[in-house]
């Protein structure tokens, strides 16, 4: 399933559906590094059609969040679906990811 | 355990996409919860794909068997591949408290199966892993 990218107030949104098994994290990073490359202050990584989150899409995560935060920019995980919020608490992602998401 | 199904693919990741179809099949045989489908799935696409990228070292073409199995209340899944030895139990589990920030980027996909499941078992035999994951089929995390 394409990923979907839509300008949102100071940022990008990327929309993902389906699921994030390897392959869809390649192009999820691919689609990350042409918003970085647009100059984007901030992300936002849209998941409420996201069906499943494996490790590989975990590590991209991981690698952009740590490397828009390490340049003073914002990456955010936004209105993950039950499978992803699920994946995400797990990992102990969720809160320092989620956006308005609360502590477990 | 009764065997539900027996499948085997081979060790390419394209190979990998069969696993959702087979699990499907699994959890409607079995009468698996959507929790407990949704959790074979990911633990198993976790493990497998752990096996394509890192437990041979050679080109070849290779095998990894997976067993579905099913008794009242429980759910068993078996991976058996032909890779070097390779004990996911030994590594140290991953501390979610860490701030991401610091955190190592390995690891996650076997902390994570050994969170979905209720039971991870690993042998060794006849230059063989075998990988036993198994769960409640209800609800219950």
């Amino acid at each position: 399933m394409p990923i979907n990218t839509k300008p949102s107030g100071d940022g990008v949104e990327l929309f993902l559906a389906g699921r994030v098994d390897g392959a869809m994290a390649n192009e999820l990073e691919v689609a990350i590094l042409d918003a970085i490359r647009s100059g984007t202050k901030t992300l936002y990584i849209n998941m409420a059609e996201a069906t499943f989150l494996c490790s590989a899409g975990l590590r991209v995560l991981l690698q952009y969040w740590r490397q828009m935060k390490s340049g003073g920019k914002q990456f955010h995980v936004t209105r993950p679906s039950p499978e992803v919020d699920s994946v995400l608490a797990m990992t102990g992602f969720r809160e320092q990811m989620v956006e308005g998401a609360r502590p477990n | 355990m009764n065997l539900v199904a027996e499948h085997r693919l081979r060790n390419s990741l394209a190979e990998s996409r069969q696993l959702e179809g087979w699990i499907k099949s699994f959890a409607e045989a079995a009468g698996l919860s959507a929790t407990a489908r949704n959790a074979f799935d990911l633990a198993l696409v976790e493990w497998v794909t752990n096996v394509i990228s890192y437990a041979y070292e050679d080109r070849r073409e290779h095998w990894i068997t997976v067993r579905f199995l099913a008794a009242p209340g429980q759910a068993r899944v078996e991976v058996e591949d032909e890779g070097r030895a390779f004990n996911p139990l030994t590594l140290s589990p991953v501390d979610t408290g860490t701030p991401l920030e610091q955190r190592p980027t390995g690891g996650l996909g076997v902390h994570m199966i050994r969170q979905l499941m209720d039971s991870v078992e690993y042998r060794r035999a006849d230059g063989r892993n075998i990988l036993t994951l198994t769960r409640s089929s209800g609800a219950t995390e």
